[in-house]
């Protein structure tokens, strides 16, 4: 795995083509670039290892999902917002043959020269035009014949066209504030569209479920809904008033993703192995890639440990002290004393930084999707500090043909 | 001139500041864009300034092209428009909160007042928003949301102003300092960056911003 750099005189036009063509629309965040000044080149080997852990690791987090479903009532330690817990006995009817199930696992190399996992974006995960576009347009950049990608749209795409009835209407349901949620949106809609489908772009109450199936009521666009791409997390979509949202968790209609995905999304999921592997649950694949992970219990830790929050993402309060900024690190100490349960402890692993062809270190997040069980690509990260979090910079992934 | 072109005039790329300018209100502009609703885009003139300005950046907050106006009025007095929209734009057939898309029109007529501009590449920035991001109030909940808030990521940190010799924030509204930008001037504040407001007519004041609730941190 190397970096090579996107050509100086070439990088503003292809920072303005990722922005104009790619669906780019976030590229600054505070005082950083959000556009790496670089490619991650893998060898066909990396690639086809990180296939094989992602398909492994995936059986095991579909199996774990499905039986926890069976089996709520070994769910406690996880320890579910309430709104959600309630709501859990509803998906008795989940199908994964209906649904589409997406996922991404966020792979770091270490200093060992091996893997370590973080955590899985089982829920929303996001960066579906940085797992397409850019990688073709670096490849364009770059101008190595030998480099190729994997196009994950193409996948999704498939996956979705296989279980949502041809040229049928399905809702992007969103955030419709923000416009770096829209941007996933509109690249996966565009997608959609060129495939026959009709596409809504609207809020989770813009949803409305009648005999378990979804309905749009948005204004002008009022009509069935025959499938339901989601972005807005579960954990913000049980904050909407009046409580509509709850018909998500039983519906008919096919989702990606099915709430079924918040046994995994938590951060507490590995405080439930012992259980599931006491019922037959094969997670070895975790276990060999997942930093040891415990229960808040004291707050006085080694350095060898760090606070992660169940609910987090894109790296948020997490207690890597060498990366937080101004007060944070105490402002995450007083919440974790405040609400142990909505954190654990995690081992910290030792990234592995690459250097660039420049002399500069970066560390590397390298997200492994998975659709359907099969691995569908890469999105990655790669940031100064060894916490990889919205302070960081995208960067296309390619592979090098041996 | 699509999009990108008009970007490019308000984003030239070895200017300042420029890196902030938000793409999302010009993805949509098309080489066979034609306005429609403006009818004149008269630059006004700047009364809460008599000279030109040093150590401060500005946040205009008018409502739709005022904004934009007024950020190129600014230029006379050593400022960079920096457009940083960040509104989008409603499902077909759907009423939505607020009006994003006269940011669009705008835009590009402003473009064409600025290609007459010299402006110093080391220029103060003018940060332009539009007041009507705020317009959330839905009739029912049919109706498409997108309003839209500014964040603290949509601009530089305060340590950045500082370190580039800013230590003086003006907000330019016509109503009182919002939500949002209370929220990210607050902390600016307490970093030892001076917050003023002017309405437009008066001299800018100095404000102390008051501790947003904790929630809304």
């Amino acid at each position: 795995m190397r970096l090579v750099s996107i050509p100086k005189d070439k990088y503003n036009d292809y920072r303005l083509d990722l922005m104009f063509d790619c669906y780019k629309w976030d590229p600054q965040f505070l005082d950083n670039n959000t556009i790496a000044k670089h490619a991650l080149v893998l060898t066909e080997k990396e690639a086809e290892e990180l296939k094989v852990l992602t398909e492994k690791i995936d059986k095991e987090t579909r199996l774990a999902e499905e039986f926890l479903n069976n089996n709520l009532h070994l769910t406690k330690p996880l320890a579910l917002p309430k709104k959600i817990h309630n709501e859990l006995k509803k998906m008795k009817n989940y199908n994964s043959d209906s649904n589409i199930r997406l996922m991404r696992y966020d792979f770091h190399p270490t200093i060992e020269n091996k893997w370590a996992v973080s955590e899985v974006n089982s829920d929303v995960p996001g960066g579906f035009a940085e797992a397409s576009l850019m990688p073709k347009l670096a490849i364009d950049v770059i101008g190595n014949k030998n480099l190729s990608f994997i196009n994950f749209s193409d996948i999704l795409v498939n996956a979705i066209s296989k279980k949502v009835v041809q040229n049928g209407t399905i809702m992007m349901v969103h955030c419709t504030c923000f416009s770096d949620d829209r941007q996933v949106m509109q690249f996966l809609g565009d997608r959609l569209q060129e495939k026959g489908f009709d596409i809504i772009y609207g809020a989770a109450d813009h949803l409305n479920f009648k005999e378990k199936q979804a309905y749009s009521i948005l204004d002008g666009n009022e009509k069935k809904v025959d499938g339901i791409i989601r972005f807005t997390p579960l954990e913000w979509l049980k904050d909407i008033k009046p409580k509509k949202w709850d018909g998500y968790f039983d519906t008919i209609t096919p989702s990606c993703n099915h709430p079924v995905a918040i046994f995994a999304q938590t951060k507490r999921f590995p405080l439930i192995w012992e259980k599931l592997e006491a019922n037959g649950i094969d997670l070895s694949t975790w276990k060999e890639l997942l930093p040891e992970t415990k229960e808040v219990k004291k707050i006085n830790i080694s350095d060898e440990y760090i606070y992660k929050p169940a609910c987090g993402r894109v790296g948020e309060k997490i207690s890597i002290k060498e990366a937080c900024i101004d007060d944070e690190y105490e402002k995450i100490i007083k919440d974790v004393k405040k609400h142990p349960k909505q954190y654990l402890v995690q081992k910290k692993f030792k990234s592995k930084p690459l250097i660039s062809e420049e002399g500069e270190e970066f560390h590397v997040c390298l997200g492994s999707y998975s659709v359907d069980g099969a691995a569908a690509g890469f999105y990655a990260r790669i940031s100064k500090t060894p916490r990889i979090d919205s302070n960081a910079a995208d960067i296309p992934v390619l592979i090098e043909r041996s | 001139m699509n999009g990108k072109e008009i970007y490019k005039i308000w984003a030239p790329e070895s200017a300042k500041w420029t890196e902030w300018v938000r793409p999302v209100p010009f993805i949509r502009i098309k080489e066979d864009f034609k306005n429609t609703r403006i009818n004149e885009f008269e630059i006004r003139n700047i009364n809460y300034f008599n000279e030109i300005q040093k150590n401060v950046a500005i946040i205009v907050d008018l409502p739709g092209y005022d904004s934009i106006k007024e950020g190129i009025a600014l230029v006379k007095y050593g400022f960079r428009p920096i457009p940083v929209y960040n509104g989008t734009f409603e499902q077909k057939d759907s009423v939505a909160t607020t009006d994003n898309t006269v940011i669009e029109e705008a835009l590009v007529f402003g473009a064409v007042e600025l290609k007459k501009l010299q402006i110093n590449e080391n220029a103060l920035p003018a940060f332009l928003i539009d007041t009507n991001r705020m317009n959330r109030y839905k009739m029912s909940v049919s109706v498409f949301d997108n309003s839209w808030d500014l964040y603290h990521q949509d601009i530089p940190s305060a340590e950045y102003f500082l370190k580039n010799k800013i230590n003086k924030i003006i907000i330019r509204s016509n109503i009182k300092i919002q939500e949002d930008l209370n929220r990210i001037f607050y902390k600016f504040q307490s970093k030892g960056i001076q917050i003023y407001f002017t309405n437009g007519f008066e001299e800018p004041k100095k404000v102390l911003l008051k501790k947003p609730k904790e929630k809304e941190e």
